[in-house]
C-alpha cells in the first residue's frame, strides 16, 4: 500500500456495554476515502451495534473515532449526518406515502419563507437520482410504489442529499434479488468512484469477495482481523476467523436416545407462504436443533408448528394425533409449548406477577367451576421457581423486574407446569447472560432426559451444536442438511447457510 | 444466599410500594370520596349527611355503576366501547314495546327483563365479533354501534317515550330491602359479582392476560379472539340491567335514555385506576370513580352550583386522578 | 310591577276547562284585584320552590329558566332553588329527589321527558309537595297539582289564520312550512293546527320541510326549501330559534319575494317585526315565561290562594297558554316578554 491520506474514518478501542452484556469489547478499524469496506461476523458479534454508535444511536462508553483524522463525537444521528455519515438500516426508513422527492429532503425540506420549493426538490432530487444511475425514477411517484431495490436507491440518494461522504448498509442484499443485487453493486462502484466509502454488512461471503476491497471480521464484540485486503484472503480463512471461539460455552452431555423412542412430533411438508414444505420428525427424549440465518424460515417453521402462523398446506402430528392448522389452542391442548423469539413481546405479561405468568397456560389446573384457587397457584409456582432456580424466587414479584435469564425461565417453568409433550424454544438464550445460560441448556437437557421432544432455533450455530442431538440446517425455508450434531462442525454449517461457496 | 436475600429484599420495598399496591390505590379514592363528603357536610349540612339523600345518590350511581363495571372488563381486556348509552337506550325501547308489555302482561314481567338482557348482549357479540374476528378497531366498531343503536331505538320507538304498564314490573324494582332501594341492591350484586369474576375466576384472570399482552396470551394458547367477544357481550348484558334499571326508575323506555353514557364509565373506570391500555383492572376503584362523580353531582345539586361548573370539576378530577395513576405507575415500574 | 305583570298572566291565558276560546280581552287598566279578595302580592308565609329543567341549549329553554329566577327574585318569600338543567332523565330524577329529601314546599318542573319523571313526581305528591308541571305534560294525572301548557295546535291555527289573512284574494298562493324535530307530538300537533286553519281560507301547504330546532338544521332546512320552491308567497317557521338559520338561508339565496310567520316568539324576531325591514311580519308566542308562571302558582298553592282573576278559592288543575300573533301593531306588548336566542 503507498502512503495515503489520513482514512475518512477511524475507529479505535471502541467499547459498548449494556446492563449485564458487553456488545462492543475492543473494535479497531480504518474506511479509507473511495473503498468498500466490509464487516463481516456472526449473529451477536457485535456488528449491529457498532452501526449504531457509528450512525450516532448509541454513545460509546470508551474509545474514539476520528473523522479526517480529528476527534469526533455523535451525540445523536443528526450529527453524525452532519458528519457525513449516513446509514441505511435493514428495514428502511422511508415514508411510504410521501413522494420521492419528499423522502430525500424529509427532514431537511428546501424551504423558501416557510413555503417548500417544490420544483427545486423535484429538480435535485431528479439529478442525485441520476447520479445513482438511476434516472428512471420519477421523482414524483410514492415510495410505496417503488420496489424494495428502488426504494434502496432513494435511502442512498436522500444519505447523498445531506453530502454523506460515508455510507454505512446493513444487509442491503438481504431484500433484493439477483438481477437487483448486480443494480445495486453498480451503483455502490459509481458511488466509490466519486471518493464515497461504503461500509458494507453482509452475511454473504461470495459477496463481499464480489463487491468489496477489504475486510474485518467482528467476534465476540472485538475486531479479530481489521482491514484485510479481500483479494488476499480465503474464504475458509474467514469462517474460520469468525468462527474460532475463545470461550466456549458449557453444555450438558447428551444420552443416547433409545431408538423405539415413540415419534412425539411429526412435521409433514409443512409450508409457509410461497416457500417449500419441510418435513421433520422428533421423538420423544430428543433435542433437534434448527439451524439457519435470520430471515431463513426458522421462526416461520416453528410458528406454523405451534399453530401461530397458517401453514400452506402440510400437516403437524403430535403423539399420532393430527392438530388442526393455525389454531395455537389445538397445538396447547395437545401438549406442545413455545417460548417464542420475542420473549417480552410475545412470551410475558410483563406487568404481572411471577405466578400469573407460569400458570396462564394451565388455569384450569387450579379451577373449580371457573374459580381459581390463587394459594395453590402461588405454591406450585414457588416449587418450580425453587427447581428453576429462578431468582428473586418471589412469585409475586412482577416479571418486567427480572434480568433475561429468570424471565426466560418463567417462561419454561409455564410450559414445565403445563406438562407439555413437545417444547418449541425460538432463540432460547437471546438477551440472557453467559452464566444464565448454562442453567437453560441444563433445564433442556433435563426436560428431554423426562421424555419432552425439544425443538432449539437458535441463530448460535455453537450453541445449537452443543445442545441438540440432530440437526437441521434451514436455508431459505428449505432443509438443506439433517444429521447428528456430533458429526458436523461450525464451519460446515456456516457453510451450508450461506450458500456452500466454501472452497 | 445472602446475596439472593439482598436483591430480593431491595427492590420489593420500592418496586411495589404501598402507594401503587391495590389497597393503596384505593386508598387514594376513599381519601377523594372522604374529602368530597366532608365538602358537602361542610356546605350542605344535615340536608347532605341524610339517610335519604345518600340513598339518593345511590340510586342515581346505581344505573352508571352497572355499565361502568361491565365497562371495567372490557378496558382491561385492551379495549374500549363507545356504544353503551346507545345500548341502553335501545334496550329499553325495545324491552317497552307494545308487544313485549303485552307479552309480559300475559306471562311474566321477567320477558321485559330477558328482552333487555338479549338485546344487550346481542349488541356486545356484534361489537366483539367485529372487533375480535372482523379486525376493526375497537374505537371504530363501537363508534359505528352507537350510531346504529340508538338509531334503530329512534326508529323502533318512533322516537316516542313508551310508558311501561306493567304492574308486577314497576312494583317490583320500587320495592326496597331492608331499606335499601332494590335498584342498589342490582347494583351491589353486579358490582361484588363483577369483583369475584375479574379477581378469582380464570375468566378474570384471562381477562387480565388479553389486556396486558393479547400476542403473549394467544401464544399461551388463550384464544384471545373468543375471549374478547365473551368481553364486550358482558358490557352488553351490564348495558342490559342498565336499561332495565332505568325503565324501573322512569317507568319509561326511550331513544334518548343514556345520553352520554359512554363517557360517564369510561371516566369512572379510568379515575378508578384500571389502565386504559388493558392488563391493569380494579372493580372496587371503579365503584368509587361512580360514586365520586355522583356525589360530587349531589353536592353540586344540594349547593345550586350550575351543572357547567360540575363539569368543570368533573375535568380537573379526571386530569388529577390519571396524573396521580402515571406517577404511581411510574413508581412501580421503576 | 308584578301586579302588571300578573295582569299580563291573567290576560294571556285561557283555563283549559272552558277550552281554548281565543280570549284576547285587554285587560282594564289598573285591576289587579279579582273576585277573590286576596291581596296576591302582599308578602305570605316563606315558601321554598326547587325548580328543575332540561339544559339550556336553545335560546327558549335558556329564556325558561331565566325567566323563572327573575320572577322568584320578585318575591320576597320566595326562595327558589334552581338545578340547572339536564337531559340525563336519570340525573334529572335524582334532582327532584333532592328536593323531597330536602322538604321544599313546591316543585316546579318542566321535565325533559314528561313520562320519564312521572314516577318521581308522583312520590313528591305523595310526600306533600305540590308539583307544578311546566310544558311537558306527565302522563298521570296525579303527579302534578297544576299543569301550565303552551298551546301547540293553536300556534298553527294561529299561524295559519294569520297567513289566510294577509293572502286574502290571492288565489294559487304557495305556502310553505318548515317544522321542528318532525316525529315530536308537538311538531306534528302545530303542523296539524296550520293545516287546519289554511284550508280554511281554501289554502294548502304546498311545500314542507322539517328541521331541529337549531340554527344548522335551520338553515339547512330552509336551503333546500329555497331551492325545491322557486316561487312562494308565504313561509311559516315553527321556532325562531332555527329561524335565524332559515333567515341566513334566505339571505343567501337572495329571495324577497314571500314574506315570514315565526314560531315561539324571540325577541330578535320581533325586534325585525317592530322595524320591519326584514321578511318576518309575524311571530306566534309559544311563551317562555310558563316556567314563571309555574313559580307564582307554586307560591299561591303553598300559602293557599287562589288565582287573582278568577271566582274559585284554589288555583286551578290546568292552565292552557294561547298563542297570540305578534305584528307591527301589537309588538310593543310582547316584547318585553321575549326570550332573547
Amino acid at each position: 500500500m503507498t502512503s495515503s491520506p489520513p482514512p475518512l474514518l477511524s475507529v479505535r478501542g471502541l467499547v459498548k456495554r449494556f446492563p449485564g452484556v458487553t456488545a462492543l469489547a475492543g473494535v479497531d478499524f480504518d474506511v479509507r476515502a473511495g473503498e468498500v469496506h466490509c464487516l463481516l461476523g456472526q449473529n451477536g458479534a457485535g456488528k449491529s451495534t457498532l452501526i449504531k454508535v457509528l450512525s450516532g444511536a448509541h454513545r460509546p462508553d470508551e474509545g474514539e473515532i476520528r473523522s479526517n483524522g480529528e476527534v469526533v463525537s455523535f451525540a445523536n444521528p443528526t450529527a453524525a449526518m452532519r458528519a457525513g455519515v449516513a446509514t441505511l438500516y435493514q428495514e428502511l426508513d422511508l415514508v411510504p406515502g410521501l413522494s420521492v422527492a419528499d423522502n430525500v429532503f424529509l427532514g431537511h425540506e428546501l424551504s423558501a419563507g416557510g413555503f417548500t420549493r417544490r420544483a427545486e426538490t423535484r429538480r435535485r432530487t431528479r439529478a442525485l437520482l441520476e447520479r445513482l444511475g438511476h434516472s428512471d425514477i420519477p421523482p414524483d411517484r410514492d415510495v410505496g410504489r417503488l420496489t424494495a431495490a428502488q426504494q434502496q436507491v432513494v435511502s442512498m440518494a436522500r444519505a447523498l442529499s445531506r453530502d454523506a461522504r460515508l455510507l454505512i448498509m446493513d444487509e442491503p442484499s438481504a431484500v433484493l434479488d439477483q438481477d437487483e443485487v448486480r443494480t445495486l453493486f453498480r451503483v455502490i462502484r459509481e458511488l466509490t468512484a466519486q471518493g464515497v466509502a461504503v461500509i458494507h454488512i453482509s452475511h454473504r461471503l461470495e459477496e463481499i469477495r464480489e463487491i468489496g476491497d477489504r475486510v474485518t471480521v467482528l467476534k465476540d464484540g472485538r475486531t479479530v482481523a481489521a482491514g484485510l485486503d479481500v483479494s488476499a484472503v480465503s474464504t475458509a480463512e474467514l469462517i474460520k476467523l469468525m468462527t474460532g471461539r475463545e470461550a466456549r460455552n458449557v453444555y450438558p452431555p447428551r444420552r443416547p436416545v433409545p431408538p423405539d423412542a415413540a415419534e412425539a412430533l411429526v412435521v409433514r411438508g409443512l409450508a409457509v407462504g410461497r416457500r417449500a414444505g419441510v418435513d421433520f420428525t422428533v421423538r420423544a427424549g430428543e433435542v433437534v436443533g434448527l439451524a439457519g440465518l435470520v430471515g431463513a424460515g426458522r421462526s416461520e417453521i416453528l410458528e406454523a408448528v405451534y399453530g401461530a402462523r397458517k401453514p400452506t398446506e402440510g400437516e403437524v402430528v403430535v403423539d399420532g394425533r393430527r392438530l388442526k392448522p393455525g389454531n395455537v389452542g389445538a397445538a396447547v391442548r395437545a401438549g406442545v409449548g413455545l417460548c417464542p423469539e420475542e420473549r417480552k413481546s410475545q412470551g410475558l405479561l410483563l406487568d404481572q406477577a411471577v405466578y400469573r405468568n407460569i400458570t396462564v397456560s394451565s388455569l384450569p389446573l387450579f379451577a373449580r367451576m371457573g374459580f381459581l384457587d390463587e394459594n395453590a397457584e402461588r405454591t406450585r409456582s414457588a416449587d418450580l421457581t425453587a427447581s428453576l432456580d429462578v431468582r428473586p424466587s418471589d412469585v409475586d414479584r412482577i416479571v418486567r423486574t427480572l434480568s433475561g435469564g429468570n424471565q426466560q425461565k418463567v417462561v419454561l417453568a409455564r410450559w414445565l407446569l403445563r406438562g407439555c409433550r413437545v417444547l418449541l424454544l425460538d432463540e432460547p438464550t437471546r438477551g440472557v447472560d453467559v452464566g444464565a445460560r448454562g442453567e437453560i441448556y441444563r433445564l433442556v437437557r433435563d426436560l428431554a432426559d423426562r421424555g419432552v421432544a425439544v425443538v432449539v432455533v437458535s441463530s448460535d450455530i455453537d450453541e445449537v451444536l452443543g445442545l441438540a442431538d440432530r440437526v437441521l440446517v434451514v436455508r431459505e425455508g428449505r432443509v438443506v442438511h439433517e444429521g447428528p450434531a456430533d458429526e458436523i462442525d461450525e464451519a460446515r454449517v456456516l457453510d451450508l447457510v450461506m450458500e456452500g461457496t466454501a472452497a | 444466599m445472602s446475596e439472593d436475600t439482598a436483591t430480593r429484599a431491595a427492590p420489593r420495598t420500592n418496586g411495589t410500594s404501598f402507594l401503587a399496591s391495590a389497597p393503596g390505590r384505593n386508598t387514594g379514592l376513599v381519601v377523594a370520596l372522604v374529602l368530597l363528603c366532608l365538602v358537602g357536610v361542610v356546605t350542605a349540612g344535615d340536608r347532605f349527611a341524610d339517610l335519604d339523600n345518600v340513598l339518593t345518590i345511590l340510586r342515581l350511581a346505581s344505573v352508571i355503576g352497572v355499565v361502568s363495571v361491565g365497562m371495567t372488563f372490557v378496558i382491561t381486556g385492551g379495549g374500549i366501547d363507545l356504544s353503551v348509552g346507545a345500548i341502553v337506550a335501545l334496550a329499553s325501547v325495545w324491552a317497552t314495546t307494545l308487544a313485549t308489555q303485552s307479552m309480559a302482561t300475559n306471562t311474566h314481567w321477567l320477558i321485559m327483563v330477558f328482552t333487555a338482557l338479549a338485546v344487550g348482549a346481542g349488541c356486545g357479540v356484534i361489537n366483539g365479533a367485529l372487533i375480535a374476528y372482523g379486525r376493526i378497531v375497537a374505537f371504530i366498531a363501537t363508534l359505528a354501534m352507537l350510531a346504529a343503536a340508538r338509531g334503530l331505538a329512534e326508529i323502533i320507538s318512533n322516537r316516542r317515550t313508551q310508558i311501561v304498564n306493567v304492574q308486577g314490573f314497576t312494583a317490583f324494582f320500587d320495592a326496597s330491602v331492608l331499606g335499601v332501594p332494590v335498584l342498589v341492591v342490582v347494583f351491589a350484586l353486579v358490582a361484588a359479582s363483577g369483583w369475584v369474576l375479574l379477581n378469582r375466576t380464570t375468566f378474570g384472570r384471562r381477562t387480565f392476560a388479553v389486556g396486558g399482552n393479547p400476542e403473549a396470551a394467544r401464544l399461551a394458547g388463550i384464544d384471545v379472539r373468543r375471549h374478547t367477544v365473551m368481553l364486550y357481550t358482558l358490557l352488553g348484558v351490564c348495558c342490559g340491567i342498565a336499561a332495565v334499571m332505568l325503565v324501573a326508575r322512569t317507568t319509561t323506555g326511550s331513544s334518548t335514555h343514556g345520553l352520554l353514557y359512554e363517557l360517564d364509565a369510561i371516566a369512572a373506570v379510568v379515575i378508578g385506576g384500571t389502565l386504559l391500555s388493558g392488563g391493569r383492572g380494579t372493580i372496587a376503584g371503579t365503584v368509587f370513580g361512580v360514586l365520586i362523580f355522583t356525589t360530587l353531582s349531589n353536592v353540586f345539586t344540594l349547593n345550586n352550583l350550575s351543572i357547567s361548573a360540575q363539569a368543570v370539576a368533573k375535568g380537573a378530577i379526571i386530569v388529577v386522578a390519571v396524573l396521580l395513576q402515571q406517577r404511581l405507575a411510574r413508581r412501580s415500574t421503576a | 310591577m308584578s301586579r302588571k305583570a300578573i295582569t299580563g298572566l291573567v290576560a294571556a291565558m285561557a283555563v283549559a276547562l272552558t277550552a281554548c276560546t281565543g280570549n284576547t280581552a285587554q285587560p282594564p287598566a289598573g285591576s289587579g284585584q279579582g273576585g277573590a279578595k286576596v291581596a296576591n302580592d302582599e308578602p305570605g308565609e316563606k315558601v321554598v320552590i326547587g325548580f328543575s329543567a332540561p339544559a339550556a341549549d336553545h335560546g327558549w329553554m335558556a329564556a325558561i329558566t331565566n325567566a323563572a329566577k327573575a320572577e322568584a327574585g320578585k318575591y320576597s318569600d320566595v326562595e327558589l332553588r334552581v338545578v340547572e338543567g339536564t337531559n340525563d332523565v336519570n340525573l334529572q330524577i335524582s334532582q327532584v329527589e333532592t328536593f323531597i329529601n330536602d322538604k321544599v314546599d313546591a316543585i316546579v318542573l318542566l321535565p325533559f321527558d314528561g313520562a320519564a319523571l312521572t314516577p318521581v313526581a308522583l312520590k313528591a305528591m305523595k310526600a306533600g309537595i305540590p308539583v307544578i308541571n311546566v310544558d311537558r305534560e306527565f302522563d298521570s294525572p296525579f303527579a302534578a297539582r297544576s299543569t301550565v301548557l303552551g298551546d301547540n295546535y293553536g300556534m298553527g291555527v294561529s299561524a295559519g289564520t294569520y297567513i289566510c289573512e294577509k293572502l286574502k284574494g290571492k288565489t294559487g298562493a304557495v305556502v310553505a312550512e318548515i317544522a321542528g324535530i318532525d316525529s315530536l307530538p308537538l311538531t306534528q300537533d302545530r303542523s296539524k293546527g296550520f293545516a287546519d286553519a289554511l284550508s280554511e281560507c281554501g289554502l294548502k301547504v304546498n311545500n314542507r320541510v322539517a328541521a331541529e330546532f337549531t340554527v344548522e338544521s335551520g338553515e339547512k332546512a330552509a336551503a333546500n326549501l329555497l331551492q325545491a320552491a322557486p316561487k312562494l308567497d308565504a313561509v311559516w317557521n315553527h321556532d325562531d330559534d332555527q329561524g335565524v338559520g332559515v333567515s341566513a338561508a334566505i339571505k343567501n339565496a337572495g329571495r324577497s319575494e314571500f314574506f315570514l310567520v315565526g314560531g315561539a316568539g324571540s325577541a330578535n324576531v320581533m325586534r325585525e317585526i317592530k322595524a320591519d325591514n326584514g321578511l318576518h311580519k309575524a311571530t306566534v308566542v309559544y311563551p317562555s315565561t310558563q316556567g314563571a308562571d309555574g313559580i307564582r302558582l307554586a307560591r299561591l298553592a303553598v300559602q293557599g290562594k287562589a288565582l287573582g282573576d278568577l271566582v274559585e278559592v284554589e288555583i286551578p288543575r290546568e292552565i292552557q297558554l294561547y298563542a297570540p300573533v305578534v305584528t307591527k301593531d301589537n309588538v310593543d306588548r310582547y316584547l318585553p316578554a321575549a326570550f332573547e336566542s
